[in-house]
């Protein structure tokens, strides 16, 4: 599909380039390559926002979008042998994640506007929006799991060539520590695949070899269509492979105690880096969580529902008292986002269709406002050459825009209400609400969620305080600056800030655009699942 | 399954790529000593020329001529050995006479033809690439005598090069154990020699003894174990060792003697407890001759495990599960372990890939034990056998594929090897400065061995994986209890994928990241040869994994016919 195709392609096109230009004309490569790179991802941008208008926006959501039916399938065969083959298609679940992929490529390059050696660097970003948008749009495990490891590549390449003092450091932990969740991941979906009853000979999806497909459609169907009975899956079997893959995707999204690598990563990683693995790449654990072992195994869901809970309010609170901690900005920033991952996990904890929602529409929010965070955090330091939060003083006087893009970000990710994590976060207090009501659980399991919402307050507001107010009066510019004048964010960074903002105050307000998609798709799969007499009937 | 007799049309037209590699060999005898040379008719003043020796011709006295030669006979084999599967291969056996009475000898069909295609395309990039590795000094009329002698050692190195090639076919070929044995032997002699082959350093010449003398004992020991196995059955064919193990293969007499051969097969694919001169001979080596130990002589060790364990000491009834199970399964699990551990605290680059090559002997044993627990483990007793096909098209496919990325990476190690050392991680230290795309072939073949996708290391591992899953999964398990033990051995195989991604890594960071050493910041040796061979294996290793299902179906076709029971 064009989709992952052109990235991929334009990028590698870009970087041969490069590659056979004299070393004295890469500086001069620079520009044209950026702007190359540029059109490339408005071109992205302005084909996914077509697809949304023309395709999911045309959709009646009343009884349009069905479980497990996928808008602009297409297979073709790659390995016949293993049934193996090359399936793409979008529903509710991947679109607003392929769209905010494409939406974060373009304003990405223009946040990092003046990135060393760029005539590398902004193909790479290609490669690495190509490899994001694979992942959300296949359609076959094996497909999946590629473009799954894929990703870690050009990350791996954009924090050890453009990253910090400890690059070197952070680039191999974040690669070890993540691959090694998914080779587990691996065996759990080799094993699952295995497991299917032989069908040698039929042809069409399944292998000829093997006799059994790699199709994640007719893996889904099977494992939702069937009771426990009529499944090729023992219920101990269930478990132990939803174990397998949860491992995989709770390291990459990451929960407590899995979390370790993220911190580094984003420390040492270039803005443009941190923005897409906050904005895109934790998110690949919360979607594959979806596509697989939540659609495949809601038994074993259902018997490790407490457990999902637990690392979610764990995560939730976890990140947050660390965050009051931190004197790094962009490390307070980095816990944050496990803070807000624990969001997705208890929403998926409760069983609702709302919850769900609130951790689909979790992952899209905080999507374009952790961006916006470590856009903030990049300029920070690109301009003040430190990112101790001790290290400017009184940024009101001396950067108001900075300043006031620092204000928005903070407020939006906090929960300010009409910006969009607000919406996630309130959606997931109801529907925790709804099922604390339904399992009769102590309403001491809310003390959780409540208490972050005063923490997260709490570090936002206090390290606001210690850089943009406090100490504006002494007019003194950092030590790190060495006596040269304060400057304020360049005008590429102004633009990708105000961007941002504009998108979340759209979503905050609007939330519907993107909210009654993913709605209509929890809905659709509990109806699914309940009418299976799989779960019982919900709220 | 036709029959033939050695010599008979069939013979020759069927054993081509021997034959070209024989005719190679004699002219790479011949062909560097054609010169002036005339003979005089005794008593007359009548000079008739000869061309065996005088004054050499310029083409002739050429230093780089046997590696054109030997590179183009050894790719002539591969071009045979490839046109022949292509068109998918009739299985010939060749016995020693024609009566009822009459001894297999060697066996022509899609299985040896695959280990063929592996060794003689490992051989031909390795000699293909030596030609800038041995330094030649100097060419045309004056030379001295020392430079004369030195470039003499072309012809040398290139006719073991052959040799090899010939005793590794011979190996995949046989159908005797004592064919085998001979075979092996004159692969393995080969190889002592070319390790030793690297003068530039000390290290060479004491890998070289030191790889003679343990891996001489394995011989020994494996030769020991031949004699228990003769003096048991009465005979060294395969058929008839098979058919003497199905009746009594439990008696102490014929296990011991498998234990032996399993000794020297095991020291050949550098299996853990056997591998210990391994990374002493791959470091003393020149880098090519490496890349062929870890490649091609992997793979003729393998063919010996596979033919000894799968067909000669399997029960045919399935009452007595196979004794050597449990056994292959520990050492697959040690192999790999140790392996991935030992590379994991090895700063020298070549060190560093034996250890993981001896952790992708731990890999392949494990699909080895997959196999066997298939067929023989009574858990399994009369399920059909396409579990114990798909794993052993992965193994072949495995062996494959390793020849691009492993060989590749063993060839980039070569180039720096030219400009001075490759002994030091730090050596591969700017690489990226120096030399972009050599960095980037380097960084693919890296991420092949570590099985990242979508190269082709990563869909010989996941096919490994698979097949041992598949196994372990038999049919219907619905429990983690009910999984058989060689599931286990997948899980252990992901997890040392896992630790291996750091050494691997470890070099890409160095490459990108560390700045070259002092006084090696200029531009790298120059050599169109090696910068070629490393391109196909960059262009293999790609395009393996992506678009691999032609050679995946080839490799099943030929696992299918190492024998017709499964």
């Amino acid at each position: 599909m064009q989709l992952v195709g052109f990235p991929v392609v334009a990028g590698i096109v870009l970087l041969a380039f490069v590659a056979n230009a004299k070393k004295s004309a890469h500086e001069k490569l620079n520009n044209p390559i950026r702007m190359a790179s540029f059109a490339f991802s408005l071109a992205l941008f302005g084909y996914t926002t077509w697809m949304f208008f023309e395709v999911f926006a045309s959709i009646d959501l009343d009884n349009g979008i069905i479980f497990n039916d996928y808008k602009l399938y297409d297979s073709y065969e790659w390995f016949p042998a293993l049934g193996i083959h090359w399936t793409v298609g979008l529903d509710a679940l991947s679109f607003p994640m392929v769209w905010l992929t494409t939406f974060l490529l373009p304003v990405t390059i223009i946040a990092t506007w003046h990135e060393k050696n760029g005539a590398t660097y902004f193909p790479t970003l290609l490669l690495m929006g190509g490899a994001l948008i694979g992942v959300f749009v296949s359609l076959d495990l094996f497909m999946f799991y590629v473009f799954w490891e894929l990703t870690l590549i050009p990350m791996f390449f954009l924090i050890l060539n453009w990253g910090g003092k400890d690059r070197k450091y952070a680039s191999q932990k974040f690669f070890i520590y993540t691959f090694t969740a998914s080779v587990v991941m691996l065996l759990g979906l080799v094993t699952l695949y295995l497991m299917q009853p032989d069908q040698i000979g039929t042809g069409g999806k399944y292998g000829t070899m093997t006799g059994r497909t790699f199709d994640i459609p007719t893996l889904v169907e099977a494992a939702t269509n069937a009771n426990m009975d009529g499944w090729y899956m023992g219920e101990s079997m269930q478990k132990v492979l939803f174990v397998m893959l949860m491992l995989g995707f709770l390291v990459k999204l990451p929960a407590v105690p899995f979390h370790t690598w993220l911190p580094d990563a984003h420390v040492q990683a270039p803005t443009g880096g941190s923005m897409l693995l906050a904005g895109v790449m934790l998110k690949m654990g919360a979607y594959g969580m979806f596509r697989l072992p939540l659609s495949m195994f809601p038994h074993a869901l259902q018997h490790f529902q407490m457990a999902l809970m637990i690392f979610g309010m764990v995560s939730l609170v976890w990140g947050a008292i660390v965050c009051l901690g931190q004197t790094n900005l962009k490390k307070m920033v980095a816990y944050s986002s496990v803070s807000h991952m624990g969001v997705i996990l208890i929403g998926i904890a409760t069983m609702q269709p709302m919850g769900w929602a609130a951790a689909l529409f979790m992952m899209f929010a905080h999507g374009i406002i952790s961006p916006m965070l470590f856009a903030v955090c990049g300029a920070f330091k690109h301009h003040y050459h430190s990112m101790e939060i001790g290290a400017m003083r009184g940024m009101a006087k001396h950067s108001p825009w900075l300043a006031t893009s620092m204000m928005f970000a903070w407020m939006a990710s906090l929960g300010l209400p009409l910006l969009a994590g607000f919406v996630a976060e309130l959606m997931m207090l109801i529907a925790l609400w709804y099922f604390i009501d339904l399992e009769g659980w102590s309403v001491l399991w809310m003390i959780g969620p409540a208490l972050v919402l005063a923490l997260t307050a709490a570090y936002y507001l206090w390290s606001m305080q210690r850089t943009i107010f406090e100490g504006g009066d002494e007019t003194q510019p950092p030590a790190s600056l060495h006596g040269d004048p304060v400057p304020d964010i360049t005008n590429e960074e102004k633009l990708a800030m105000l961007i941002l903002a504009a998108f979340t105050i759209l979503f905050g307000i609007l939330p519907w655009i993107g909210l009654d998609m993913m709605d209509s798709y929890c809905r659709q799969f509990f109806d699914t699942m309940i009418s299976n007499g799989i779960f019982k009937g919900g709220a | 399954m036709s029959q033939t007799q050695a010599f008979s049309d069939d013979f020759f037209s069927a054993m081509l790529p021997e034959m070209l590699l024989f005719v190679g060999l004699i002219a790479l005898i011949i062909i560097p000593n054609l010169g002036k040379g005339t003979f005089r008719i005794p008593g007359t003043q009548i000079r008739l020329p000869w061309f065996l020796g005088g004054q050499r011709f310029a083409l002739t006295s050429n230093p780089r001529l046997p590696a054109w030669i030997a590179t183009i006979t050894l790719a002539g084999a591969f071009a045979a050995v490839a046109d022949s599967l292509n068109g998918g291969v009739d299985a010939l056996t060749v016995v020693s006479s024609s009566t009822d009475s009459a001894k297999e000898l060697l066996e022509v069909n899609g299985f040896s033809r695959v280990f063929e295609l592996i060794f003689f395309g490992a051989l031909a990039l390795a000699s293909f690439s030596s030609m800038n590795r041995l330094k030649v000094e100097g060419t045309g009329g004056k030379l001295s005598e020392d430079q004369l002698y030195n470039n003499r050692r072309q012809a040398d190195f290139y006719i073991l090069m052959l040799t090899c090639g010939l005793g590794m076919s011979v190996v995949a070929l046989a159908q005797d154990l004592f064919v085998l044995f001979i075979g092996l032997e004159l692969a393995s002699f080969s190889t002592y020699v070319l390790v030793a082959f690297m003068k530039e350093s000390k290290a060479g010449s004491e890998a070289g003894m030191k790889y003679f003398i343990v891996g001489s004992v394995a011989s020994g020991v494996g030769l020991y174990g031949l004699s228990m196995l003769y003096l048991w059955a009465g005979s060294l064919q395969f058929s008839v060792l098979a058919e003497a193990f199905a009746v009594s293969g439990t008696e102490a007499l014929p296990l011991i003697g498998i234990g032996f051969v399993l000794v020297g097969f095991g020291f050949k694919v550098s299996a853990a407890p056997f591998h210990f001169a391994a990374p002493d001979a791959y470091a003393g080596a020149s880098s090519p001759v490496a890349g062929v130990l870890a490649t091609a002589s992997k793979a003729m060790g393998m063919v010996g495990l596979i033919r000894m364990l799968l067909i000669v000491a399997a029960p045919e009834s399935s009452e007595g599960s196979a004794v050597w199970l449990v056994c292959i399964g520990a050492l697959a699990a040690l192999t790999m372990t140790w392996g991935n551990i030992a590379a994991l605290g090895s700063t020298n680059p070549k060190r560093m890939l034996a250890y993981s090559s001896v952790a992708h002997a731990g890999y392949m044993l494990a699909g080895l034990t997959a196999v066997g627990a298939w067929t023989w483990d009574p858990s399994f007793a009369g399920k059909e056998g396409e579990a114990a096909l798909l794993v052993m098209t992965a193994l072949l496919f495995h062996m494959l594929v390793l020849v691009a990325f492993k060989l590749g990476a063993f060839l980039v190690l070569s180039i720096l090897e030219s400009d001075g050392d490759s002994s030091r991680l730090s050596s591969l230290g700017g690489l990226a400065k120096r030399e972009p795309l050599l960095a980037f072939a380097m960084f693919i073949f890296m991420i092949s061995l570590a099985g990242v996708p979508p190269m082709a290391g990563f869909l010989s591992k996941l096919m490994v994986i698979m097949g041992i899953v598949n196994v372990g999964v038999g049919a219907g398990a619905t429990s983690l209890g009910e999984l058989h033990w060689v599931w286990w051995l997948a899980l252990l195989m992901v997890l040392n994928s896992a630790i291996s991604v750091f050494y691997y890594l470890r070099v890409a960071v160095v490459m990108f990241f560390e700045d070259p050493e002092e006084g090696r910041e200029g531009a790298l040796p120059s050599g169109w040869q090696v910068r070629t061979s490393i391109f196909i294996c960059v262009v293999a290793t790609i395009m393996l994994g992506v678009f691999g299902d032609s050679v995946l179906e080839m490799c099943r076709t030929a696992a299918e016919s190492l024998t017709t029971k499964w």
